[in-house]
């Protein structure tokens, strides 16, 4: 199943300029360029198992001069591209099928704080975790905090408009950006929102965060700084049956609390990560937990700790914990932001998938999953943000063993098609990249397809920044215009793999 | 009428090359820049709640419901949309959402974009393009309600929306502090109000003028608007108590805030670092102009200025001018004299990329043409 890697060179529609790697080295240092295919396989896939592809080249500046110096002559040749931070994404939307990986992670300046009006500029390579730490002595937080906080970059973060279990209360990474100063593909910048007030026209910012680096590349972020809550509590929750903790879900959602974060696992992703060096003292016969953290004030959140400690019970919870302490809850977190990690030990791949249903689905589809696993003889690992209905639904596998590799692809198939049909969206936080692209016409009608081809084309008119993802250039009226001879020549075929398809 | 029938005429409007000025409640049709249209497109007439999913906390209305009415259906299951731009609560869904107009609450529950989820557009060629969906986390494509929220009609007639609800907080109080003494006095008051952890659900402070017309008195206010359970409230009520003088008001004070922007020929904003506009607050607040009005988002950085009358709108466009838009301020307008544009702000799209995308979504410029400026 695996696409052949070295017959994409002589099919690539792009002309390589003749040493090209020699001129970038003279911007970024030879060093920081690597061509042999030995040093490009880090390079080769991301955070998505089963999907590999070899990029021609890697190249990493080391400052802002240098990555507009890169960026601009990859526009004078027009060479395609692919802007990568850490590589921690879940969507293959970093993956550069012979083209230029552009990667980010060595512009990891801070390069300012405003402690007053809690703000902060930062490079694209920053890692989101050390943000944190950065202004953790301000008494300030950077809100987002996906499970990879640890390793991904604030540029990944802003291309993904990344998520993370606290963004149910405070909003994912659009709504912590103020400003962006970009570098489109054509080596042109431009200062998109603004960091010392709201600018009226159209809002460019929104547009550029989650546009999965098709529209060019991020040089600094100012980010908006979140003060650190004075009191935080955090319950988990255990229920003897999947269906109460979704039951428990709504109800806590419906009274009106809005929990800092509202989290679910199900029995066997909580046997799996108690098994493994992140357990975290879940209670190992349960068949959910739930996970609510609660804070803000300190009047405010002892108030609603006590309903949300009613809700658990009458709700059929078998035991409601407060964590006593700091230690204790990071405890708590940590087997939960591990999870994937300790899925580790039960296959040697793993399918972290991400869809959204609306909040009150919950029950219905945790049934339809657990049954569409049952039919395909695989387990399914249920560990997501239910306050928000952004479900991730893991499955461990051998990609080595293709019959398992085939049930595992319908499995997930079938569950984004439940997800879809319930009203639900594709993705709530990893992207779409190129394990999504073949769902996108189930969602959105061929106007709405259209009308993000044609906004990426006003930001990239050569489609060279990421080409290939997010939305099927079949889809483009641009391209449909072209006569049917041409077209073969534009379009990318080999990108546009079976949506979710392991491959050995 | 439909959505078939939107994109009908606008479908027919394209092909004649006929500009169209899209209308929601048409009660605000004097903001923005003069349209060049003959022809109007109204939405008053789709209205209607489409679908509400109370447990979901998501509501999908077409674009012509007005706020009050958002408001009344919300209400009987204990809900509320935390959107409260200035002007009547008659005032169109559709309208406060392409012009991305938010009011006190936008400090706690961000601006209009953040409450959009989703939404149902005619483009200019008569298209219908879905945008977004109707779940609260949604990463799937690019993100084109956000392109069409704030796009003022420019890039596409926007006929439903989903928004985001919240549930009703169990108690609302709002407090008045009188905001008298020497400009140092109050500016160290207003620090220490922002120093103390409170999370307010709104908090503005109104010039003299306004203090005047809500009946507050005669010297600027702060009103303070604390919601949440019944201990939070009662904690940060206190807590309020210990820095400044301060006095329960009605909650009504917020509507009739918003509603003093009814017969205005000027309104503006300035938007700045919060800590730099609580420094220069007390000065402006001072300022007595008859007929304008003016108040701050401390928390936001926003200082807005209101000309109720014909004869002030000179003064706050003198006031306006000599707050130069630069590296440390944006000078928005939403209401001006038509004569004044050209001066004051000819285009807020003239630059490629939102040239661009105009061209991409309104290729006859046939929508609200000229409402943003020229597109070059």
């Amino acid at each position: 199943m695996t696409q052949p890697a070295a017959t994409r060179a002589e099919s690539s529609p792009f002309a390589y300029p003749p040493d090209l790697a020699g001129r970038l080295a003279e911007i970024v240092g030879a060093q920081h360029v690597l061509g042999r295919p030995s040093e490009l396989l880090v390079y080769n896939s991301d955070g998505l198992p089963g999907y590999r592809r070899q990029p021609r080249l890697a190249v990493f500046p080391g400052t802002r001069e240098e990555a507009i110096a890169v960026v601009r002559l990859l526009a004078e040749e027009k060479v395609p591209f692919v802007p990568r931070g850490a590589g921690t994404g879940l969507s293959g939307g970093a993956l550069a099928d012979d083209i230029v990986v552009l990667g980010v992670h060595r512009l990891k300046k801070i390069i300012s704080v405003d402690v007053e009006n809690r703000r902060a500029i930062v490079e694209p390579g920053v890692v989101n975790l050390k943000l944190n730490r950065h202004v953790a002595a301000h008494g300030l937080l950077y809100a987002p905090d996906p499970s990879s906080e640890s390793a991904c970059t604030i540029g990944g973060n802003v291309a993904e408009n990344a998520g993370g279990p606290h963004c149910l209360k405070y909003g994912v990474t659009l709504n912590h950006v103020l400003a962006i100063t970009v570098l489109l593909p054509s080596g042109e910048i431009v200062e998109l929102g603004s960091g010392v007030g709201e600018r009226d026209g159209y809002d460019l910012r929104g547009s550029f965060i989650g546009s999965e680096g098709c529209f060019g590349l991020a040089l600094d972020v100012t980010v908006k700084l979140t003060p650190k809550p004075q009191a935080v509590r955090t319950i988990l929750a255990d229920f003897m049956s999947v269906n109460q903790a979704a039951q428990v879900t709504s109800a806590v959602i419906a009274s009106g609390i809005v929990p800092a974060a509202l989290e679910f696992m199900d029995g066997p992703t909580i046997r799996v990560v108690e098994d493994s060096i992140y357990a975290a003292g879940y209670p190992r016969d349960a068949e959910a937990i739930l996970l609510i953290e609660l804070d803000g004030l300190e009047a405010g959140v002892a108030a609603d700790l006590e309903t949300v400690r009613r809700i658990c019970t009458e709700g059929g919870a078998r035991d409601v914990r407060v964590a006593r302490d700091e230690a204790e809850r990071m405890k708590l977190w940590q087997g939960r932001k591990k999870a994937f990690g300790a899925m580790g030990r039960l296959a040697p791949h793993l399918i972290v998938q991400d869809a959204v249903i609306p909040r009150t689905k919950l029950p219905e589809i945790l049934d339809i999953i657990h049954a569409i696993s049952e039919k395909h003889r695989v387990v399914v690992c249920n560990v997501f943000h239910a306050g928000d209905g952004n479900l991730h639904p893991n499955i461990a596998y051998s990609a080595d063993d293709p019959a398992e590799s085939e049930r595992v692809h319908r499995a997930m198939k079938e569950i984004m098609q439940a997800c879809i049909a319930a009203g639900g969206s594709i993705t709530g936080e990893h992207g779409v990249g190129l394990d999504k692209m073949g769902y996108m016409e189930s969602i959105f009608p061929e106007t709405s397809l259209n009308a993000m081809c044609e906004l990426r084309s006003v930001f990239d008119p050569e489609r060279r920044s990421n080409p290939g993802k997010v939305v099927p250039i079949h889809s483009c009226r641009e391209w449909q215009a072209l006569p049917a001879s041409r077209r073969a020549e534009r379009e990318t075929p080999p990108l546009e793999a079976e949506p979710s398809r392991p491959v050995a | 009428m439909s959505t078939e029938s939107i994109a009908a005429q606008v479908k027919e409007s394209f092909a004649s090359h006929t500009p169209l000025r899209i209308a929601g409640g048409g009660y605000w049709l004097d903001a923005g820049r003069p349209v060049r249209a003959e022809k109007t497109l109204s939405l008053r007439s789709e209205t209607g709640v489409t679908a509400y999913v109370p447990a979901d906390l998501t509501i999908t209305v077409r674009a012509g419901t007005t706020l009050a009415e958002i408001a009344a259906a919300t209400r009987e299951r204990n809900q509320w949309l935390p959107l409260d731009p200035y002007g009547t609560i008659d005032g169109s869904i559709g309208a406060t959402i392409a012009t991305a107009s938010a009011g006190p609450l936008a400090s706690s529950f961000g601006l209009p974009r953040d409450l959009v989820l989703g939404l149902e557009f005619v483009n200019g060629r008569g298209e219908i393009v879905r945008a977004g969906g109707k779940v609260v986390k949604n990463v799937a494509g690019f993100d084109l309600s956000r392109l069409l929220t704030g796009s003022w009609g420019s890039l596409g007639v926007i006929t439903e929306i989903t928004l985001r609800l919240y549930a009703l907080p169990e108690v609302d109080r709002t407090f008045a502090v009188e905001l008298r003494g020497s400009e140092k006095q109050i500016a160290s008051i207003l620090r220490a109000i922002l120093a103390v952890p409170m999370s307010p659900y709104a908090f503005q402070l109104v010039g003299v003028s306004i203090a005047r017309a809500l009946h507050l008195g005669e010297a600027p206010v702060g009103l303070i608007r604390f919601a949440g359970n019944s201990a939070v409230v009662t904690a940060q009520a206190a807590a309020l108590a210990q820095i400044a003088n301060c006095d329960e008001a009605e909650s009504s004070k917020w509507v009739d805030l918003r509603q003093l922007d009814g017969d205005s020929h000027t309104s503006l904003r300035i938007s700045s670092l919060p800590q730099r506009v609580v420094g220069t607050a007390a000065r402006i607040l001072g300022d007595d102009v008859p007929g304008v009005f003016t108040s701050i988002d401390p928390r936001r950085g926003v200082i807005r200025v209101v000309a109720g009358a014909a004869g002030a709108a000179h003064a706050s466009t003198e006031f306006a001018a000599g707050v130069e838009p630069s590296d440390a301020s944006q000078l928005v307008f939403e209401k001006l004299p038509a004569e004044l544009w050209p001066a004051v702000s000819p285009s807020v799209v003239s630059d490629p990329l939102s040239q661009g995308i105009k061209k991409a979504f309104d290729p006859a410029n046939i929508l609200n043409p000229g409402i943003l400026g020229d597109i070059n």
